[in-house]
């Protein structure tokens, strides 16, 4: 039960917030992303702020998968003025 | 000890009002402190009203002591818990920024004042700009690079890129930043080194995520010891896409679809003739 529900409504008008009563299950939190990518939470046992940190973690991310970063730098084009080589003079 | 107190307090009080006062005078206004009246005027003053002073010099022993008991009784509290408080607040302060805030728990602090939040967004080497409302703020590429410093870690950087750093305070999703703290600058013509820093250089940019890192799991074990410990740590991360780079003269791109299909058509008599 969260009494912070329609404050995270109203912070969030883009975000479609539907909530539910399942029988016979945990609760969770279901964030479903444009890239069609669906993260399930459970909010067993939470306190109505964790569980708001949960919702705010899920509407603070992107919908990619979490993987190991190989770098911390993404970019299309590495070298601005020419890669160096052994053989480039100044 | 205390009659000491009391008489350097006594003749405080007396400084403080004014010096020649008449004796109904002093009496009205000194009417909470009985006491200390009494004992200045014995002290001090030799006048024909003895009755009165005398009345009055018997009722203060009493409560002069009670006066004194109870005011060293509390002076002794005061200091105490003045200390108590005074040491409290020194540590309070050494561990926290600065004044403005309120340490609720922990983990979590009310910035109460937003000067405090630039602050350590300086410290991050951040400043926040405002929100993206439906601006096209992503540029094209660009041949321009910047070398920029974030908390502790320095990236290159150019238009359209993604940097991941340290979770960043002060900043939500979709919040335009500019940073500052830019250590060089380069284009194909020119190049512009700061020491360390370049004053008029911005990179803008935009924060895209805050998200939580992959799960590493921290095993540490010793050998025939029996110690084992198994823990898992996700790090915090913010993705920052760098928009636009600010204080370098840009090639302006004069490049039409003509120019552009003869290189390749060069290239390709080249390789057919290897």
């Amino acid at each position: 039960m969260e009494s912070h529900l329609p404050a995270f409504k109203e912070s969030n008008p883009q975000l479609e917030v539907v909530t539910e009563e399942i029988r016979g299950q945990h609760p969770h939190l279901k964030g479903l992303y444009r890239n069609r990518n669906e993260r399930v939470v459970c909010v067993k046992n939470m306190t109505p702020e964790d569980v708001l940190e949960c919702a705010a973690k899920l509407r603070n991310s992107l919908g990619r998968k979490v993987l190991k970063l190989k770098t911390r730098h993404v970019t299309k084009h590495p070298s601005v003025q020419g890669t160096w080589t052994t053989e480039l003079n100044l | 000890m205390a009659t000491k107190r009391c008489f350097q307090t006594l003749a405080r009080q007396s400084s403080i009002f004014s010096p020649n006062p008449s004796l109904q005078y002093l009496h009205r206004t000194l009417k909470p402190h009985l006491q200390t009246l009494t004992l200045t005027l014995a002290s001090t003053s030799q006048t024909p009203k003895d009755d009165h002073i005398w009345h009055s010099l018997i009722l203060s022993p009493n409560t002069h002591f009670a006066f004194a008991r109870s005011f060293s009784s509390n002076r002794g509290n005061d200091t105490a818990s003045d200390e108590d408080d005074g040491v409290g607040d020194s540590e309070d302060e050494d561990g926290e920024i600065s004044d403005g805030e309120e340490v609720l728990t922990a983990n979590r602090r009310e910035y109460s004042v937003e000067e405090k939040e630039t602050e350590a967004a300086a410290i991050g080497y951040k400043v926040i700009g405002q929100l993206e409302r439906a601006e096209r703020v992503f540029k094209d590429y660009e041949p321009v690079f910047a070398v920029i410093q974030i908390g502790s870690h320095q990236f290159k950087v150019s238009n359209g890129d993604c940097v991941y750093t340290e979770r960043l305070k002060f900043c939500e999703v979709n919040d335009k930043l500019i940073l500052n703290r830019v250590l060089m600058l380069g284009s194909k013509t020119q190049t512009m080194i700061g020491r360390p820093i370049l004053p008029e250089a911005a990179v803008h940019a935009v924060v895209e995520e805050h998200a939580l890192d992959a799960k590493v799991i921290i095993f540490k074990k010793k050998r025939r010891k029996n110690y084992r410990r198994t823990k898992g740590h996700r790090q915090e991360l913010t993705k920052l896409r760098i928009t636009d780079i600010q204080g370098i003269e840009k090639p302006d791109k004069t490049a039409p679809a003509k120019p552009e299909k003869s290189p390749p058509g060069k290239t390709e008599k080249a390789s057919v003739k290897k």
